[in-house]
Formats: C-alpha cells, structure tokens, sequence
C-alpha cells in the first residue's frame, strides 16, 4: 500500500471483516445460551461444553483445510469451467487459487506486511462454519456423545459446507455458472445444508427416552429456562447482523471488475460481486425479522418459544434474496417460510419419529429450503453475475435443484451416512442408564461432596 | 529465530525492485520456513486431543452406566445454597 486512498480502502475493508468477526461471536454465545436453557438440568454442564468445544475443534480444522476446500471446489471439481483458469479441476493457483490463499504451509496463512484481507476473510468465513455446527449441535442434545459430536462438528463447519460455499457461495461457483443459484445470505449454503445435515444425524441417533409414548405420540420436552432461551435468541439476533455484513464485500469499484472501459461505480456488493446496498439490505433484515415475529406468534398461538425462533427463521427464508428483494416482499417472504416450517416441523415429528430438541431443522433447514425456492420465482430473470454469458440467470428450476443439493446431496446424506458409522462403531450415543442418570451426574455428585465438606468445616 | 532485528532496516529494504514502491517481506513471524513443521504439529495435537478425550469420556460414561444411578438420582445432588 503506497497510495493513501489504497491504504484507506484496505484498511477499512480489513476492519470491517474483524467487526464482523466480533458481532458473529454473539451468534455462538446465543447457541449456548439457548442450548442450556432447551435442555434439561441434569443435562446443562455437557451441553454447555459441547457445543463449546466446536469452536476449537472446528476452528483448527478450518485453518488446516477447510478454507483451502473453499477456494479449490468451486469448478466440483469437474463440472464446469473456472473462469480464473479456465480449467474444471481444482483450482489450485491463477491468483485466486486454493494455493495462492489458503494453503496453511503458505506465508500468506499468517501476519504478512504484503495482505492485510486474508486472515480477517478467513476468520469471516470460519464463524459460518461455527454456526453450521452449532445449528446441528442444538438438534441432539442430552443423547450424543462429545466425541461424536466433535466428529459430526468437523464434517458439517470444515467440509460439507464449505463444499456447497465452493460450489453455491463463490463468484466462480459452478452452481452459480449452470444453475443460477443465488443465495446472498445464506438459506440454503449455511441453514439448509446444516438442517439437512441435523436431520440426517437425528434420523439414525434417535430420540431422547421418554419422548415419544408406547402409541408413538410425541410429548412435549419444553425449554426448562426461557429467559436463557429467550436471551440466547436476541443474541442469535444481534449476531446475525454480523453475519449479514461479512456476506458483503463493503466497498468494490465494479468498473474494471466488468470490464466496462473508463467506468468508475464503488459500490458495497455481495458474496457474488453483484452490486447491493448495506443501506437496503438493512431493511430487508428487520422487515424479514419483523414478518417472521409476527407469523411464528400467530402460528404458535403466542408460545414463545417458537415465536423466537420464527423470527429467525423468518430472516433464514428471506436471506437468499435480501441483496434485491423490497421489504415488504421479504416480509411475506419471511412469514410463508415460518408457516412452512412450524407444521414440517410437527409433521417430521409424528410420522418419523424425529426428535428434534429445538426445532432446528425447522428453522434452518425447512425454512432455508423454502427461502431458496421463493427465490427462484420472485428473482426469475435476475443475473446471477456480472462476470458474462457463461452464467445463468436465476430461475426457479436452478434453485429447485439447489435446494436439493444444499438439504439432501451435501446435507442429510452425509449427516446420515457418518451417524451410521459412528453408530456401528458403538461411539454415536450415550448409555442409556447414563441418559436416565443424566450426563453431569458425576460432576453434580462430586460437587454434593464439596458442598458437604464446606458447610460442615469449622475452620 | 528472529525473522527481523531492524524494523526501519526491514521496511525499507525493496524485496522486488521490479514492481513500483518499496517491496517489503511480508513474513514477520519467526522461524519463517517452518510452515510445514508447525502444520504437523499442530495435526498430531487436534488428533490426539481426539484419542485422548474420546477414551477418557468412554470410560466415564461406562463406570456411570455400570453405577445405574436411576432417572432421579441427581435429585438429591442439588447442593444447597
């Protein structure tokens, strides 16, 4: 940086992605504030914990390999052509290559005077993957194994998504190229491909003991702390807006980028380097919020529970489109999401059985698969990039098939397929006598013992 | 194992006088070179962590389940407050 107006750009650029990276911790202090409180008492230190130590797991993992899969898989590999290289292999070098920027043996993967982007790009993307597995962390509570977790973390936040952000969520994405596939906050690459991801895992875990009668009828395990919950989804909230701003690249001169000679257009834009505005996209969020709100209550009759986290939800299914959508078309967007979502939800239930403790499938994965497919009807037409002819326009039938990618191909199937190994590896669910005593049982009695001996000391 | 003694020495040293401004070395960490090893180290620590508290958490559970303490044991392990 030698010029003052390069440095500025830079630098600022550099402290929007760390800001970014500061509001998304929130989304992970919300998950666990609302994992602890869904889950029951004896249950809360584990389920505190677990969730937790996806963030050392997931991170470590992220640096090891998970961002370089992001930059290698854009072309499938395979599928279609890259236009840095113009080859469909992996695209390992051409300046944007997995080499170039993600090789964690490179010099560029640490403090370097010559990039002031990539790390804070990195850590961005790595709070997606911590939400990924957070998403599907809620799901299982009080029956998994840490060690099955940890293992189910590293899979869904360091490879499955980032496949589908390599292949959906990347201006070279063949996806985005062959199918139009638009997703600018996230529905499908993030939400429904870690509901798909949960469900899959649900389907061979189980449910908890108690769940469901002899007749197969589901009780009802509510939240035993609301306030925890309630608090943990504002803060799911607050993070989200983190979450939105990273999906941005906040100041872009698109003139050059396109190839338009002698024009000068700085602009925010979005994942795919299509222009948006921070200005815009900030209504989009709350009126997609607001609509989510006002559905899930009306839904649920006021429970507050699922009115939470329909306003979630409600954001989840308007994502895909908030880079373009007006306000009030996010709004009705939002709500038709959480309608769909809530009465999957209890359908899923009762006829398979799942157990679902938060009702994470429904807000992420259902609602995400609605966004994705509302989106291909209400964007019909729009370009899916600015880079030429070599990439389809968004249309219906693309997000369709995207939606089936996100949720099935790179979701549910590998979700189901490695709780099928870890279970016929006996390492996928607790011992049943250890689900009924409750899994902080030994830290809660050795604390009786404690407690004794301090209120029995004299001295 | 310092990469750097002279930061005025360092950042005005042009590493590439091909390209216009002063070219610094980027890397400032030390023992720049090692990236390979540190890489290693760091993939047998992740996995070992894997093997260690996975084992560790197995016996647990297994000492637990023998124990059989019931769906209301921990009732009584509420300490007082």
């Amino acid at each position: 940086m030698t010029d003052g107006l390069d440095a500025l750009t830079v630098i600022f650029t550099e402290f929007y992605y760390w800001i970014t990276v500061v509001l998304m911790f929130l989304i992970h202090v919300g998950f666990c504030m609302y994992e602890v409180g869904a889950s029951r008492y004896k249950h809360h230190q584990h389920t505190l914990m677990k969730n937790t130590m996806l963030i050392p797991l997931v991170t470590v993992t992220w640096f090891f390999f998970g961002w370089w899969i992001y930059w290698a898989f854009p072309t499938g590999p395979g599928i279609a052509p890259s236009i840095m290289t113009e080859s469909s292999g992996l695209i390992l070098g051409g300046g944007f290559g997995a080499n170039d920027v993600a090789n964690p043996m490179s010099s560029i993967m640490a403090i370097n005077l010559n990039d002031h982007i990539n790390g804070v790009f990195w850590a961005a993307f790595l709070l997606f993957s911590w939400t990924a597995a957070s998403i599907v962390s809620g799901a299982i509570i009080e029956r998994i194994t840490t060690f099955a977790f940890g293992i189910l973390a590293i899979a869904i936040g360091s490879v499955f998504w980032t496949i589908d952000a390599a292949w959906g969520w990347h201006f070279d994405g063949w996806m985005v190229k062959l199918l139009g596939y638009h997703d600018a906050y996230a529905s499908g690459v993030i939400h429904a491909v870690a509901g798909g991801f949960a469900l899959g895992v649900l389907a061979v875990l189980g449910p908890r003991i108690g769940k469901f009668s002899s007749s197969g009828e589901p009780r009802n395990i509510g939240p035993r702390n609301p306030w925890l919950v309630s608090i943990g989804l504002f803060l799911i909230y607050t993070g989200f807006w983190g979450f939105y701003a990273a999906c941005n690249i906040p100041i872009f001169d698109l003139g050059p980028e396109y190839g338009m000679e002698g024009v000068t257009f700085y602009t925010a834009t979005n994942i795919y380097i299509t222009p948006t505005t921070l200005s815009g996209v900030t209504m989009n969020f709350l009126m997609s919020l607001a609509g989510g709100l006002l559905a899930g209550y009306w839904i649920s009759k006021g429970d507050p529970f699922w009115t939470y986290s329909s306003g979630l939800a409600g954001i989840i299914t308007a994502s895909a489109g908030n880079d373009l959508y007006h306000p009030i078309q996010s709004m009705i967007i939002a709500s038709i999401g959480v309608w769909v979502a809530y009465k999957m939800h209890y359908w899923v239930e009762r006829k398979f059985k799942i157990d679902d403790a938060v009702g994470a499938v429904a807000v992420h994965g259902y609602a995400g698969v609605v966004g994705l497919v509302i989106c291909g009807f209400v964007l019909w037409g729009y370009p899916s990039s600015g880079y030429g002819d070599a990439y389809a326009a968004i249309n219906p039938m693309g997000m369709i098939i995207g939606a089936v990618i996100m949720f099935g191909v790179l979701g549910f199937l590998p979700g189901w397929i490695l709780a099928k190994i870890l279970h016929a590896s006996g390492k996928l669910r607790i011992p049943r006598a250890v689900e009924l005593a409750g899994l902080d049982y030994n830290i809660m009695e050795a604390a009786k013992k404690d407690e004794k001996a301090v209120s029995s000391a004299g001295r | 194992m310092a990469t750097l003694t002279n930061w005025v020495e360092h950042l005005t040293t042009d590493v590439d006088p091909a390209t216009d401004g002063i070219q610094v070395a980027g890397e400032i960490y030390p023992m720049v070179g090692t990236e390979g090893w540190l890489l290693l180290i760091g993939i047998i620590f992740w996995l070992a962590w894997h093997f260690a508290t996975g084992s560790g958490e197995a016996e647990e559970q297994s000492k637990l389940a023998k124990k059989s303490p019931g769906p209301n044991a921990h009732k009584s392990n509420i300490p007082e407050w």
